[in-house]
């Protein structure tokens, strides 16, 4: 699967993973605070100058931004009809600049980077006993490495109702769907503890 | 190596799928046959612990399958009958690496015993692959070094050429015939267990035959003939 | 959590970044294509329950949280965790483990079909309707300062959609309990 991390060297890609989240979520704090499209406005030209510098290009840009650049247009519109403009412009240019600014994240920080962060983050957890850290990064890769397959299966299905003259429905693609893919969790799960990925004890709670 | 079986019984959901069993395994080379449901998968996953006996003992290398279960499955690796369930992350190379991440190893260390035992099968090319894009024989050499990788010394083997076509099933017999590990082959395919040490048969949830191929093979053609 | 509903659930994510991919579906009985994730959001409560089903969606979040494309149309990044339509996303998990934990509860194998269906439609209309929507309303009430009036009024075009979903996840859940049975039961 692509991800939208594009490869890099620049300062915010040298910066950690960890120092760059904590910024955006100061920023979104900021943003939320100022209540004023004055303050607002050249937040968003901020943040968008600040996407600007990572040099994507265009066309780029608005494939990654076009889903939710419209939402934001769209709900503004709705409230510079029903509440007033001042407030449309306010929600506008807050949604905006915070859009620019997590974008601008995405792109410079790598999944790895990102698991990384997210696994040591989760370490306090452990002591809860809600889970492992690791066990992130392993269902993390998981879900990666059966999409192709549970993709296969979904055309495989469709190609079995064109076979026998069947229309696809919701109901007779996804419950052979569902079932011909979790079949399979028994013996990958077999697998996983069969190899020790999971490391020690992890047969204690087997039940 | 030994592995030994002491009145092990396997049971679920209150039916017996093996009676009490008692045997022992040195040989280097074992052969597993039986028709479908006649417990041959049941008795090899008791050997490394995925399966627990309801009574009695199985030992490997005399640690308990039901109390020392990570001893064991470090000494017997296994390899499952779709090698596509057997592979677990995206990129072949992180898929393999994987089997070593619980033992905290450098990670050059971690490279390097990759790249071994992926040159070991000749799939050195095929480190940076996406796991879905392999063909058969590819997945089945591969799910072989997932498990040789934390090299243990017993590799069991469910159905290793089950789904391969004639080249790739001489491919991997081949690559059986090589290995220094001991091998505990679950198979249909009768001439992959034909130069065997060992081979058991298994019938209705009991051993029914336990020798040379040649003999428990004829016994398992008896059973099959009507 | 075993490794078995570690594994359960992650195949559940596949299985719903999956139907962000492929093509809508168009529903037999009306001429509006769906966008299959949310179905798939409501069927992970109802199908592995809250625990299982709440990872499930869990891990989708993080997935576009970490900058992988897995929401239809090629959306992700945390970009869309800024969208007016957040609340949404993130009602999704409560969404699973609402669903999930009525289906738990009020569901179980030796009732009869129609009284199942109606179990698990209830929960996936609770879960995937009214909490999901209601986080998404509150989100876009006070994230973007449209009001709670005027996002109620934007957000009731969806709702005929997420009802509809409702139904189809009951019949599925029902028929996924038949042939595969993986719900917890809760007493």
């Amino acid at each position: 699967m692509k991800t939208l991390y594009v490869e890099g060297n620049t300062l915010l890609h040298r910066l950690s993973a960890r120092v760059k989240l904590a910024a955006l979520a100061m920023a979104s704090m900021l943003l939320f605070v100022a209540d004023s499209p004055v303050l607002l406005a050249p937040a968003a030209i901020a943040a968008a100058a600040l996407y600007g510098t990572l040099g994507l290009g265009w066309r780029n840009s608005w494939q990654r931004l076009r889903a939710i650049l419209l939402t934001i247009v769209i709900v503004s519109a709705f409230m510079l009809v029903i509440n007033d403009p001042g407030a449309a412009a306010t929600g506008f240019f807050r949604l905006t600049a915070l859009a620019f600014f997590a974008a601008t994240i995405t792109a410079t920080t790598s999944t790895g980077d990102f698991i990384a962060t997210i696994s040591s983050a989760a370490r306090p957890l452990e002591r809860t006993g809600l889970g492992r850290a690791a066990d992130i990064g392993l269902a993390i890769g998981l879900v990666i490495r059966f999409v192709p397959d549970v993709l296969g299966r979904y055309q495989a299905i469709r190609d079995a109702h064109r076979a026998r003259g069947l229309k696809p429905s919701a109901l007779t693609l996804g419950v052979p769907l569902i079932i011909l893919t979790l079949r399979n969790a028994d013996e990958i799960a077999a697998a996983i503890d069969a190899r020790g990925i999971r490391g020690q004890n992890w047969d204690k709670d087997q039940r | 190596m030994d592995i030994r079986f002491e009145q092990a019984e396997a049971r679920f959901e209150g039916r017996t799928i093996l009676h009490p069993l008692t045997l022992c395994l040195f040989e280097r080379r074992i052969g597993v046959i039986g028709l479908n449901g006649s417990g041959k998968t049941t008795f090899a996953r008791m050997i490394n612990g995925l399966v627990m006996p309801a009574s009695g003992r199985v030992t490997v290398n005399g640690f308990d399958t039901a109390k020392e279960g990570d001893r064991v499955r470090a000494i017997a690796g296994f390899i499952f009958q779709n090698p596509q369930n057997q592979i677990i992350l995206p990129i072949l190379k992180e898929d393999i690496a994987l089997g070593l991440q619980s033992r905290k190893l450098p990670k050059q260390e971690i490279a390097a015993k990759v790249e071994t035992v992926l040159a070991r099968f000749g799939i050195g090319h095929l480190a940076e692959r996406r796991v879905h894009e392999l063909s058969g024989g590819e997945l089945q050499l591969a799910a072989l070094a997932s498990v040789l990788v934390s090299e243990p010394d017993i590799l069991i083997m469910d159905e290793p050429t089950n789904q391969l076509d004639l080249k790739n099933r001489s491919l991997v017999e081949r690559t059986v015939e090589r290995l220094g590990e001991t091998v505990i082959v679950i198979s249909h395919d009768l001439d992959l267990i034909a130069g065997f040490d060992r081979v058991l048969l298994f019938h209705e949830g009991r051993l029914a035959a336990d020798g040379a191929p040649a003999e428990t093979i004829g016994r398992y053609r008896e059973i099959c003939s009507p | 959590m075993s490794t078995r509903d570690l594994v359960l659930a992650a195949l559940f994510a596949a299985i719903i970044v999956a139907l962000g991919l492929v093509p809508p579906i168009i529903l037999g009985f009306i001429p509006v294509p769906i966008t299959a994730q949310s179905l798939g959001v409501m069927l992970a409560g109802v199908v592995l329950g809250a625990k299982r089903g709440g990872f499930a969606v869990l891990l989708v979040l993080v997935l576009v949280a970490i900058g992988l494309p897995v929401l239809s149309g090629g959306r992700g990044g945390l970009a869309t965790f800024a969208s007016p339509t957040a609340g949404y996303l993130v009602g999704w998990f409560f969404a699973a483990v609402v669903a999930g934990y009525l289906s738990e509860r009020f569901v179980d194998r030796s009732q009869s079909g129609i009284v199942q269906i109606t179990g698990f439609f209830l929960a996936a209309l609770l879960g995937g309707v009214v909490v999901d929507h209601g986080l998404g309303i509150i989100w876009l009430a006070f994230g973007t300062g449209t009001g709670l009036s005027t996002a109620f009024l934007g957000d009731l075009a969806f709702v005929p959609g997420d009802v509809l979903k409702a139904m189809i996840a009951a019949l599925a859940g029902r028929a996924v309990m038949v042939g595969y049975p993986l719900l917890p039961q809760r007493v």
